[in-house]
């Protein structure tokens, strides 16, 4: 689980640039949404980095959830997602 | 000759292509009267222009408070403020300004702004023919189609609203751009016109000889223009990528007009609050831009390429287009640095096949006709 954890964090500071987490630590409550302001091009990014990754398919993950489960989204949730398929 | 009124927000960039088709329409010998914010519409629209009040200047203060608020969001919280904050409580408030417009006015059409919700639900009560104006051409490709759970949510507040997904009219939607740069075909009812930029009045003043000055003193590479626009700042994100900004063009050998509250500034960038933004188009060489999508499809119809850093809302979908288009570079609003920002100005300016891509742009929104082919569609639609 930890190690899942670890890989997020690193795909995601990938995504967004270690120069814009300097000094965030990527928790599992982390929220994509409110911390980390993810842009749309960088969760595309990032979806497709997962997919290589895990084969997860972050769309069709998010497909499921209302704006409020969006918006809530936490580094936490895609790690269980993560978990729970690989 | 008939009567069309327009129903629009207050907010500019949804007024501007109703104020350019409204002028055709008034050139052409119809009536045209316009309903919403007195004070937004008079600078933006032609001198005699017949205006109906929908929002007084209390409601338009507090919406431009909810707009203060609503920048400082990120992610799926902006969505849900524009929806439950801004389009819906507007589309209430809006609905007796409108009803009493289309009242004493008349209209054989009325054309509502995608943001004005109670032009259609007003329109539909009193059995009138209405159409969409859409300033921007994100929504046709429905950004939230991956999110199926968010796109029924906001239908949902729709039908509450108004029994139905008012967005887009059965018989018409204006779509300010062209096929060839949304990449998609759509139903007859949607009809690509360009950019409407004729009749458009721009009140706003500008030291012309500024730019004269620099044509004339400097020739060759250091006259070349850009015009930099990023619309209202985002709260610290907007000034991190205005400092940015400021520090790319220090070091680059061209004359920048930037619209942005006056600050210190290199030498070769002039800083004004507001300019004659289509005025200026013909003196520029490309435009760095957030992506609205009137600055974006103005400097487009002008051939220019385009370096685009999108914010939020219709922002991506318009950059993604342009990238698409091969007509500029997208950077990351909220990260990019000075030397990616330098970069990608270079690069739209030195490599001719960004000017390229976009003149073939500006090739399809001449044929789409602008003001005059939104006028000739609008006349069907009263010829039945």
């Amino acid at each position: 689980m930890d190690e899942v954890l670890q890989q997020v964090a690193k795909l995601i500071t990938e995504v967004v640039g270690p120069d814009f987490l300097l000094g965030v630590e990527i928790t599992r409550d982390t929220t994509f949404s409110d911390d980390l302001g993810l842009e749309s091009i960088e969760f595309v990014a990032l979806a497709d980095k997962l997919n290589a990754h895990y084969g997860v398919d972050l769309v069709a993950f998010l497909a499921d959830m209302d704006i409020d489960e969006i918006m809530a989204m936490s580094v936490g949730r895609l790690v269980d997602h993560i978990t729970a398929r690989v | 000759m008939s009567r069309f009124l327009f129903v629009v927000p207050p907010l500019t960039g949804h007024v501007n292509p109703t104020a350019s088709v409204g002028g055709e329409l008034l050139a052409r010998g119809h009536e045209v009267a316009w309903v919403g914010h007195p004070g937004t519409l008079k600078p933006l629209l032609p001198d005699n222009a017949r205006i109906f009040p929908a929002i007084d200047d209390l409601l338009e203060a507090d919406i431009r408070a909810k707009r203060e608020r609503w920048l400082a969001l990120r992610g799926m919280a902006v969505l849900k403020f524009f929806w439950e904050e801004f389009l819906i409580p507007l589309g209430h408030s809006m609905v007796p300004g409108v009803d009493a417009a289309v009242r004493a006015f008349q209209p054989d059409v009325i054309v509502a702004d995608q943001q004005a919700l109670a032009g259609p639900l007003v329109a539909r009560n009193a059995g009138v023919p209405w159409v969409t104006s859409a300033s921007t051409s994100a929504e046709l490709v429905n950004p939230l189609r991956t999110m199926p759970k968010v796109d029924a949510w906001v239908r949902d507040l729709l039908h509450d609203f108004a029994d139905g997904d008012i967005r887009f009219s059965e018989l018409l939607v204006l779509v300010y751009s062209s096929a060839a740069l949304v990449g998609q075909e759509f139903g007859d009812e949607v009809a690509f016109v360009g950019p409407a930029l004729a009749h458009r009045v721009e009140r706003v003043d500008f030291p012309w000889e500024w730019l004269v000055r620099g044509e004339e003193t400097l020739g060759g590479q250091g006259a070349r223009c850009v015009l930099v626009s990023l619309g209202t700042l985002n709260g610290p994100a907007g000034e991190r990528f205005l400092g940015q900004a400021l520090e790319a063009l220090a070091g680059l050998d061209v004359r920048v007009v930037m619209v942005a509250e006056p600050r210190p500034a290199p030498p070769n960038v002039l800083m004004l609050p507001s300019v004659p933004q289509l005025a200026l188009m013909p003196h520029l060489d490309a435009v760095v831009t957030h992506g609205g999508h009137n600055t974006v499809c103005e400097a487009l119809a002008h051939g220019l390429p385009l370096v685009v850093a999108p914010i939020r809302d219709d922002q991506p979908t318009v950059a993604a287009q342009v990238v698409q288009a091969g007509a500029g570079v997208r950077l990351t609003y909220s990260r990019a640095r000075a030397a990616d920002i330098r970069s990608a100005l270079e690069s739209v300016l030195d490599e001719p096949e960004y000017a390229a891509a976009a003149g073939l742009v500006r090739e399809s929104f001449l044929a789409a006709g602008g003001a005059a082919a939104a006028a000739d569609r609008l006349e069907k639609v009263v010829a039945g």
